[in-house]
């Protein structure tokens, strides 16, 4: 005998497969939409559809949006001269929540890994420099993640563009704001020592 | 649940739900294993860039009878190789170095040679900037502590001895061929008397063959030989040969 009916085992097998979700998730939310009223799973399905349909990669920065070219890169408010770039499009959203940074944005979607054969070409790096060749770029902020990947990216990113004559500065690495130096690891602290600034 | 205290190279790391990592290890103790981090991926982690692909660590696990995955207990960092992602080739010769590990090691078993040559060979990217010799080394050891060392000598399939005449190889070879023996004109030739060359930069420590002042000519070729035959006996694809091939 099987342990659930057809649709039911294909609705968490399909759960299953979303980031964070095991066995044990899925089928707790496979019975919750199982007893929820019928128009609450045709919204989910809705959303999950439109979202599909509508959302694309912004032409400029690869950002997701409904529209090509995306708000940041058609916002007259933001600084057309600075461009941030980031590894995927929810470091845009950590970015954004600081709420000091009106500069543009261009999303990688990933970093170089050779472990998982991710090199220079699997980056969308093509349109990057297609943005920079225009000259009214003055700087790039590297604002990918501070482990070996996002350095590596970093400094493939500062070797690639620095001859195209704008400043590329990598974000602050070190302690974090509100730990203590007695757990900071030396790679850590090194970094945090590299970064210092005048105060 | 016995705490096992351990020094370990950090091979890899695999996300784990919300700010967990699998950390696949090799240590010098017990051989390659797999660890769960908790929280290592938050931004105040007690693990900090310890737990870096790379790291040379002392670890302290929890080990539960019949669970595959051992549990992390506090992690203190011996040597970084952070800095190497300065170069995109030895990041790569690294990751290469850090797959072939992965690969090729069996789980739970105790190797302290590998984990010394792995050692040694991280150690020679980051002083010299280097990536043949390194891994023509780490290519030539492994096969030979793996007991996969074919004679180099002698032809493969006939088993005649090579002497002045060049050697050739493919995909899916486990040695060299004489020209008799050579599967397909596509092969690629080893010039003759230059593994032995190699090999015998390979006899002593990787820090006396980069301390010479030159690279014999041909050291590239015999890493590529190198790295198929490892290929071969992994019976799949390296992820990080074609990068390799591209950048190096």
């Amino acid at each position: 005998m099987k342990d659930f009916a057809e649709p039911l085992a294909r609705l968490i097998d399909a759960l299953k497969r979303l980031p964070g979700i095991g066995q044990k998730s899925a089928q707790r939310i496979a019975f919750h939409l199982e007893r929820a009223p019928r128009e609450d799973a045709e919204r989910l399905a809705a959303a999950i559809l439109d979202a599909k349909d509508k959302i694309r990669l912004c032409s400029l920065c690869n950002n997701l949006t409904e529209q090509d070219p995306c708000e940041y890169c058609t916002d007259p408010r933001r600084d057309p001269e600075v461009i941030c770039v980031v590894e995927t499009p929810y470091n845009v959203l950590a970015i954004e929540k600081t709420r000091e940074y009106h500069g543009l944005y261009h999303v990688l979607h990933g970093a170089l890994s050779p472990l998982q054969g991710i090199g220079p070409d699997q980056l969308k790096l093509k349109n990057l420099v297609e943005r920079l060749k225009g000259g009214k770029v003055k700087e790039l902020i590297v604002a990918t993640n501070p482990n070996v990947e996002g350095e590596a990216t970093a400094i493939y990113l500062s070797t690639l563009l620095k001859p195209l004559g704008l400043k590329v500065t990598r974000i602050g690495m070190g302690v974090p704001v509100g730990s203590e130096l007695e757990f900071a690891d030396e790679v850590t602290m090194l970094k945090a020592l590299e970064g210092r600034r005048e105060i | 649940m016995p705490l096992r205290e351990t020094e370990a190279i950090v091979l890899r790391s695999y996300r784990l739900g919300e700010a967990d990592k699998i950390v696949s290890l090799l240590t010098r103790q017990s051989g390659r294993l797999r660890a769960v981090a908790a929280g290592a991926r938050r931004p105040k982690s007690r693990y900090g860039g310890t737990l870096e692909p790379l790291s040379y660590v002392r670890l302290w696990l929890f080990e539960r009878e019949n669970r595959e995955l051992l549990r992390m207990n506090s992690a203190e960092l011996l040597e970084s190789f952070f800095d190497m992602q300065k170069d995109y080739r030895v990041q790569v010769a690294a990751q290469y170095v850090a797959e072939v590990s992965e690969r090729f090691l069996p789980e739970r078993e105790v190797n302290e040679r590998a984990f010394r040559l792995l050692l040694a060979v991280l150690r020679g990217l980051k002083r010299s900037g280097e990536v043949n010799r390194p891994l023509a080394y780490f290519n030539y050891w492994l096969l030979r502590l793996g007991g996969f060392l074919p004679d180099l000598a002698s032809c493969a399939a006939c088993g005649r001895a090579l002497g002045n005449e060049p050697g050739y190889y493919g995909a899916g070879s486990e040695g060299l061929s004489c020209a008799a023996c050579r599967r397909s004109p596509a092969d690629q030739t080893v010039a003759p008397g230059l593994l032995a060359v190699i090999a015998s930069g390979c006899q002593g420590t990787l820090d006396r063959w980069l301390a010479a002042e030159k690279a014999p000519a041909g050291v590239r070729e015999t890493r590529r030989f190198f790295e198929e035959l490892i290929e071969s006996h992994l019976e799949r694809k390296l992820v990080t040969r074609q990068l390799l091939a591209e950048e190096v």
